[in-house]
């Protein structure tokens, strides 16, 4: 393709596709659109926009915790004095990208970062890893929640691994994953490519209730959990609050800082570690540890995690359902049984068939279900012997009826929802919502 | 041992234990439980087969194909005393890889054909289009059977009697037609996860099959939290079959 045509369609695809995310902003709609459109128009866009960023691309992957550890590590990169360019939180397929993108660039395509930190979906994994051509790959985790899309977890393990497989410069992964621990070894070897592993004590990974929640694997692997050595390793814990121990270059004695996470959780406080091994890989000389401390002290809690809505002047938690894993974790979190508790899931989680994996033992009581997966819900808790309160299909009726329950004297009520139904609860109560909003 | 207690045999939960299906067991047992009649689990993951003749009811669930592949010669080794429970008349339940597994052969995409512990007279082909969604069949005996499928083989149960119709889904063959099997003691399916949730009628007639041939009675048959559950399943399945959704 000539170079001017290039341009042209460039120019087109960036102010179409612009319009097109204002129009959808007022209307309140997706985020994908505008990004789609512009890939219709150019469908090199997004190749060549992102191959123009000096210090390339860091892709993190994973099925949990990929939104809170890209805000994390574009945190520690701009503390750091690096022009960032990410995507928002959920935005990480190829149309998602395009879509942040086109808020960023020039009509001539050209944008304004030093780096490019881009979470990714896994599922989309090798085709963006063809697209972004990643210098950087950070690994989080693969867990059990991936069935309904990819079906099995040895499929997300190859998908991720040809993610891996597409680094050149620096390939990290967490030693507390059965099909991370050694994935290094399974994937062809490359000149240059610096592997590095972050991880927790076993002190702290081990009585982690249900741990790390990594997904079983059956073949055979060339290293156990947690046996290869971290640069980055999470040695305490203390409420919303983690050390970690650094291995820096050149140095004898590991340097410890304090962080502070979005929330409890070993798994937080490992998406921090994450964070700062890969800004460690990718900065090597010109990473400073206090700054990662810098960093995360000043970022928001990210969107829809241990979030508080105030509603009428009462707080409302809302614990995330992303999938099995992020349950789990954030109901052994909770420090007591929620006085209040309401429900909602619908068709975004299509099989729930894994509440029968879970441990609700967090919970003393439900008071509302509602969503169309609700009844599974209320069998499950039926055969548990937690009482259910009410179970109403209505959305709009059974959140009425709940926020209408007396103030609780723990001070907050807590929601359990689905993506889908968060957005959707949001929206009635009137928040704005994710989209066109992004992070950091 | 409790002589008095109704043994239920979990195989390999380790291996084959996709997306909740120990809940087949746990429903099991309390459905017993609440009833009256207590109920003893027994795990068997690998090595000696003794103990295998006091199981009243046998269940074996699914897995990722790298699961099945390792559990297969552990399913040889044991197919001749769970070939010898099934012609006894012990009722088994088994899901999607582990009914294949207990079928007669199950032949990869590559080609190559793996021997089966012959415990159901059915036949395996891995292959075609995964279907992955809502699975809604209607049962002969029990009407309306509600689920979830997510497979990517086919089945052949030759001239053999089924789970039920496929009403929403794919089911056995490429052309949706039947799903599963079910014949006297033996129920397989790919319908996948706690099944025994949605449709306690099914969980009944596992249980009922186990009673009969133990002679063992219920203290109280119909107790009032079971009947609070089977109502919400009732709901359940109504609203998964009034609008199945799949990939
Ligand atoms: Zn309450």
């Amino acid at each position: 393709m000539a170079p001017r045509l290039s341009t042209a369609r460039t120019a087109a695809a960036v102010l179409v596709g612009r319009a097109v995310r204002v129009a959808a902003r007022l209307r309140g709609g997706g985020s994908a659109i505008p990004g789609n459109i512009a890939l219709k128009i150019d469908p090199g866009f997004l190749e060549r926009t992102i191959a123009r960023i000096p210090d390339g691309v860091v892709a993190v992957s994973g099925s949990n915790g990929k939104s809170t550890t890209t805000n994390m590590l574009a945190a520690i990169m701009r503390r750091h004095g690096l022009k960032v360019f990410t995507n928002p939180s959920g935005g990480n397929l190829p149309q998602g990208i395009a879509s942040a993108l086109l808020s960023e660039v020039s009509t001539g395509g050209r944008l304004d970062s030093d780096i490019a930190i881009l979470e990714v979906d896994e599922g989309y994994g090798t085709k963006l890893a063809e697209l972004l051509k990643p210098r950087t790959v950070l690994l989080l985790n693969i867990q059990i929640d991936q069935l309904n899309r990819y079906h099995e977890p040895d499929r997300v393990a190859a998908m991720l691994g040809r993610v891996a497989a597409s680094s050149t410069e620096g390939l990290i992964l967490n030693r507390e994953d059965n099909f991370l621990v050694d994935l290094d070894t399974r994937i062809p070897g490359r000149p240059g490519r610096a592997v590095s592993f972050f991880g927790g004590v076993p002190s702290l990974v081990e009585p982690a209730g249900h741990g790390v929640a990594s997904a079983d694997r059956f073949e055979e692997s060339a290293a156990a959990p947690g046996s290869r050595p971290a640069t980055v390793e999470v040695i305490a814990l203390d409420g919303p609050r983690a050390t970690l121990s650094i291995e820096l270059p050149g140095q004898d004695a590991r340097t410890e800082i304090t962080v502070k996470l979005p929330s409890r959780g070993l798994h937080y406080a490992l998406d921090a570690a994450g964070a700062a091994a890969t800004a460690l890989s990718v900065l090597g000389d010109r990473f400073r540890p206090e700054l990662v401390t810098e960093a995360l002290d000043t970022l928001e809690t990210v969107y829809g995690r241990g979030e508080l809505l105030v509603v009428d002047g009462e707080q409302i938690e809302i614990i995330m359902m992303k999938n099995p894993a992020s349950l789990q974790l954030n109901l052994d979190s909770l420090e007591s049984a929620p006085e209040q508790v309401f429900l909602a899931v619908d068709e975004g989680t299509p099989d729930p068939s894994w509440i029968y994996d879970i441990d609700f033992s967090a919970l003393d009581h439900v008071d509302g279900i509602t969503g169309s997966k609700a009844w599974q819900f209320a069998v499950r808790f039926g055969y548990l012997g937690i009482p259910v309160g009410e179970v109403e299909l209505d959305v709009r009726r059974a959140l009425k009826a709940f926020l209408a329950l007396p103030a609780p004297a723990t001070g907050h009520k807590v929601m359990i929802l689905n993506y889908e139904q968060m957005m959707l609860i949001r929206k009635i109560l009137g928040f704005k919502e994710l989209e066109g909003g992004g992070v950091a | 041992m409790n002589a008095k207690a109704l043994q239920i045999l979990h195989l390999f939960p380790r291996l084959l234990e996709l997306n909740g299906e120990s809940g087949n067991v746990e429903i099991l047992r309390l459905r017993s439980e609440w009833r009256g009649l207590p109920v003893e689990v027994t795990t068997y993951d690998g090595g000696s087969t003794d103990g295998f003749d006091d199981a009243d009811l046998v269940f074996i669930g699914s897995g990722p194909v790298s699961a099945e592949l390792i559990a297969h010669p552990l399913v040889t080794a044991i197919a001749p005393a769970l070939r010898e429970l099934a012609a006894d008349g012990r009722p088994f339940l088994a899901v999607g890889a582990g009914f294949q597994l207990l079928g007669q052969t199950v032949t990869l995409e590559n080609g190559d054909v793996l021997e089966g512990a012959g415990v159901f007279p059915v036949t395996t082909r891995h292959g075609g289009t995964r279907v992955v969604g809502d699975f809604v069949v209607e049962s002969p005996r029990l009407g309306p059977v509600v689920g979830f499928e997510n497979r990517g083989s086919f089945v052949d149960v030759g001239p053999h009697t089924t789970l039920g119709r496929v009403v929403y889904g794919r089911g056995n063959t490429e052309t949706p037609g039947e799903e599963g099997f079910w014949e006297d003691n033996l129920l397989g399916t790919h319908m996948h996860g706690p099944i025994l949730a949605n449709n306690p009628g099914l969980a009944d007639s596992l249980l009922d099959t186990a009673r009969a041939r133990r002679g063992l009675a219920y203290v109280d048959a119909a107790p009032e939290s079971l009947h609070a559950i089977d109502e919400r399943a009732r709901q359940a399945r109504g609203t998964i079959a009034a609008t199945p959704l799949s990939e």
